[in-house]
């Protein structure tokens, strides 16, 4: 933490820190002008932005990743927040009883292992392949998670980020080719597979829509996050 | 005033959980995360002591609000990776597209079966849909 703040408080430092958040304000900016469509979603607009200036100066992104180290600590305390959903929506799976649980847990099994066979069948690279196991769950549980079983954390962060537009922009067509019209059901299974981009999504469909996704996502997040590292450490 | 002391409160506690589960994954060499031990703590502390709930909202609605910010770095060191994705572009597209496509149907499908085995089930939901705000990366 100290060689963070270090780094934070030299001029470089606070230079791309200060531009990281500039960009990110004009990108919250950009996501209300299209009227919060899932591929404008803030990161893809702020990584644009910041590459640009990345580009523009001459920069190394290892430069920036080493200016920058406080964001990327900040992971670390970020994730211990996330409690805070997982604490009010525990109360709630109380009420929806063992249907929702069979449901997220279906949805949390299913697209990390159909991703990993994807990946196996094609022959890609073992860590490859681990990472996209992590791939339905929230960035920074993601990130720690992948880098527990041997993946790569920067290309879970991107995994998970792309799951989650994609989730997003194909989930009114899916639910109506699969002729899901339970509202409840529709949350869950955003919340669930695209994590906190389908929830935003949620977000916008309605109220109980998006209190299912939050529900979908924070439990998906918490089993998925402790069931991967125990599997791995016990089989392979 | 009292919001500053709580804000602060409930800081202290998210970093005191993130540390403590530092250490105990260090102490045992758990095969988890830390900052995922140090989260399932701070659970317990907020099953054990309700009354922190407030201050713990607090200290973390804003910043898991905007915690997308925090990716930034993450993201860009993909560039890294940036042959190996090349190489497998075609299979990471087939496992993030098609399989997130299908799973996200699937999973509503049999969602709302399992949620129409039982009707009185519905007009419970429907009671307690208050959203309480999630995160937002």
């Amino acid at each position: 933490m100290i060689e963070a703040l270090n780094h934070a408080f030299s001029l470089r430092g606070l230079f791309w820190i200060s531009v990281s958040i500039v960009s990110y304000i004009a990108a919250l900016w950009v996501n209300r002008l299209c009227k919060g469509h899932p591929a404008a979603h803030p990161i893809v607009t702020t990584a644009l932005l910041v590459s640009l200036g990345l580009y523009l100066t001459h920069t190394s992104v290892t430069a920036y990743q080493h200016a920058a180290s406080l964001l990327y600590w900040l992971l670390g305390p970020i994730t211990v927040a996330l409690a805070l959903p997982i604490y009010r929506q525990w109360q709630k799976l109380k009420h929806y009883g063992w249907r929702l649980l069979i449901s997220i847990a279906f949805g949390g099994v299913l697209a990390p292992i159909g991703a990993w066979l994807t990946l196996f069948v094609l022959d890609a690279p073992r860590a490859m392949q681990f990472t996209m196991l992590a791939k339905s769950i929230t960035t920074p549980l993601a990130m720690e998670t992948s880098a527990q079983i041997g993946g790569i954390p920067a290309l879970a962060a991107v995994f998970v980020i792309v799951t989650g537009v994609v989730g997003a922009i194909m989930a009114t067509s899916m639910f109506s080719l699969f002729n899901v019209t339970n509202r409840q059901a529709q949350g869950i299974a955003l919340g669930t597979v695209a994590h906190a981009v389908g929830t935003a999504k949620a977000i916008q469909m309605g109220e109980d829509v998006a209190a299912m996704a939050t529900l979908g996502l924070c439990v998906n997040g918490i089993f998925t996050a402790v069931a991967l590292p125990i599997v791995f450490g016990l089989f392979i | 005033m009292r919001n500053a002391i709580n804000t602060v409160v409930g800081a202290v506690l998210v970093f005191t959980a993130y540390y403590v589960g530092l250490l105990i994954v260090n102490l045992t060499s758990l095969p988890v995360p830390g900052p995922l031990v140090g989260l399932l703590l701070l659970v317990g502390v907020l099953f054990a002591f309700p009354q922190t709930e407030r201050q713990v909202a607090r200290a973390v609605t804003f910043p898991l609000k905007h915690m997308s910010l925090l990716f930034v770095p993450a993201v860009l060191g993909v560039s890294i990776y940036w042959s190996d994705i090349k190489a497998n572009a075609l299979a990471i597209a087939i496992a993030i597209i098609i399989t997130t496509s299908f799973c996200l149907g699937l999973t509503a499908w049999l969602t709302q079966a399992l949620l129409n085995t039982k009707s009185t089930h519905k007009t419970q939901l429907n009671n307690i849909n208050k959203n309480e705000g999630g995160t937002n990366d």
